[in-house]
């Protein structure tokens, strides 16, 4: 088993997230950044999906009470092994009273920690993934408190071994969104033409962005089924990115909408960090989604070839 | 033929939206119809109805004009008795502990507590949509004598099972949360329960009634 010595600003255990239940009000959840759990999942052989750690910020503390493989993906928030320094994008083996400590960095928001054959969970509504506003599934429907144990079954040591992930971007693609025409062509083609500050008030359930433009406006929309990437703009003029712990339905207008390939960008804007937007068509946005299904595709094949006399 | 439009939102979802801002019965028992239709086809991970919407969030990204089509196609022909809503009756402890702001309301409405229970309780109501919480669903429409504002500063602790009112609308907190409707009474139902494979007592087009308990204040 894993126990949190120190669950540090926020740990959770997410995976892909909960579908199917939309339409009761309940949130998809999981891992704001399926790339980086993919890799992790790829790295230990583990399915695609598997329930990871999500790890915001850092400063929390893991002791391995049975030997395992465990991988760090996402940002790099300074991870060590009994105060040995890792890399993220690497498997590692563990061993009995191994110390797995993070601290943070300024460059990176989110790691992910993954262990060989994943933690043992019951899924709540087909999901192991924390809906931390509802508080269920994960692990206690909370993040991790300091005592709290994660279940594992003992795998023998593996050789590590690491993957190139790809790189997070600051300028994100959108499409736009059914009610950009609310506000007027000028200011739409402004968006693209600008830095946008992150706010102190973004967590899971959105990213909350400012910038000098002013689009202040009095509209309303009737309420309305949104997602994680949509771009929502309240009457103040502040756009709000939605996030995975988004609510299932939205009464403000939707100007643009995040591509899928970049939402894993979402995960690593730190508060007062910058971005910007790039206007993408939607056959962009397929090929982007595409072309990140190939490189991890690829990444398996790799990585089944220099396990394949060891699994 | 009602007045709609559908676009694809994002990537992958689609959506159909009656472009007025309130439906009516014919409107809204068509959109449920189209959530049945909608299911059936297999395609949909996600199907959400909203207050003039329907979203559907399609599995793969590979076809959404062709299944924008199709819904359209599948819009112009539905009729809206396609669909069978259940019908539930939810036992109701109106004022007092359980609905403390009942006189509040019975004032600002210049009503009597017993005329604000006698309208809310005899009327049957039809769960809109679902949203805001797991399990909160929006139930319309309220008696005209009944609208009032959200409350101007929001709890932040509305116990779970509360009966609550706010604008056009009624709803039962399904869970403690914070909230700013204005809360008339109480029940003991649970209305979601996370363990359970059909999670929620509410679907979309469901018909609710509130029935006062003997212990109701009037």
């Amino acid at each position: 088993m894993l126990k949190t010595l120190k669950g540090g600003i926020q740990a959770c255990v997410q995976d892909g997230g909960r579908s199917g239940y939309r339409h009761l009000g309940v949130s998809q959840a999981g891992v704001l950044d399926p790339l980086a759990m993919h890799y992790a999942n790829a790295l230990l052989h583990n399915e695609d999906d598997c329930a990871v750690i999500e790890i915001t910020v850092g400063l929390c503390q893991f002791e391995f009470k049975e030997t395992t493989n465990f991988a760090i993906t996402g940002s790099d928030l300074g991870a060590k092994l009994n105060n040995k320094q890792l890399a993220s994008g690497w498997r590692y083996s563990a061993t009995v009273g191994d110390k797995l400590t993070f601290s943070s960095s300024k460059d990176g928001l989110r790691a992910y920690l993954a262990v060989q054959g994943g933690f043992r969970l019951k899924p709540v509504l087909d999901s192991n993934s924390t809906d931390l506003q509802a508080g269920f599934g994960g692990l206690t429907g909370n993040a991790l408190k300091d005592g709290d144990v994660l279940d594992y079954n003992r795998k023998s040591p593996l050789p590590s071994v690491g993957a190139a992930q790809p790189p997070y971007n600051k300028k994100i693609r959108v499409v736009a969104g059914p009610h950009s025409d609310l506000i007027s062509e000028a200011q739409f083609k402004q968006l693209f033409e600008q830095h946008w500050q992150v706010l102190p008030q973004s967590n899971r359930m959105g990213i909350r962005i400012d910038s000098k433009l002013d689009l202040c406006h009095k509209q309303s929309i009737p309420s309305q089924a949104v997602m994680p990437g949509i771009v929502q703009l309240p009457p103040n003029g502040k756009p709000i990115i939605l996030s995975n712990d988004c609510q299932t339905t939205g009464g403000y207008p939707i100007i643009a909408q995040v591509i899928e390939a970049d939402l894993r960008h979402l995960s690593q804007l730190a508060s007062n960090q910058h971005c910007s937007f790039e206007l993408v068509t939607r056959q962009d946005a397929k090929k982007a989604l595409i072309e990140q299904q190939q490189h991890l595709a690829q990444f398996k094949i790799a990585i089944n070839n220099n396990d394949k006399n060891l699994i | 033929m009602t007045n709609n439009k559908t676009y694809i939102l994002g990537e992958r979802a689609l959506v159909i939206e009656i472009a007025q801002t309130t439906l009516s019965q014919q409107q809204q028992n068509k959109l449920f119809a189209m959530h049945t239709w909608m299911r059936q086809q297999k395609v949909f991970i996600d199907i959400v109805p909203a207050k003039t919407t329907i979203t559907g969030y399609l599995m793969h990204s590979q076809d959404p004009d062709y299944w924008l089509q199709k819904m359209q196609d599948a819009w112009d022909n539905i009729e809206p008795e396609q669909y069978q809503p259940r019908t539930h009756e939810i036992m109701t402890q109106y004022g007092g502990e359980s609905g403390p702001d009942l006189i509040e309301v019975a004032n600002l409405l210049n009503l009597s507590p017993s005329q604000v229970i006698e309208l809310h309780s005899s009327q049957a109501y039809q769960v809109k949509f679902l949203g805001f919480l797991p399990g909160f669903a929006y139930l319309g429409e309220l008696d005209k004598q009944l609208h009032l504002p959200r409350l101007a500063s929001p709890r932040t602790h509305v116990p779970k099972g509360s009966v609550a009112i706010a604008e056009d609308l009624t709803a039962v907190y399904p869970s403690e949360s914070p909230g700013g409707w204005r809360l008339i009474g109480q029940t003991n139902m649970t209305l979601f329960d996370h363990h359970s494979k059909t999670p929620s007592i509410f679907q979309p087009g469901d018909i609710v009634k509130f029935i006062p308990s003997k212990e109701s204040i009037c």
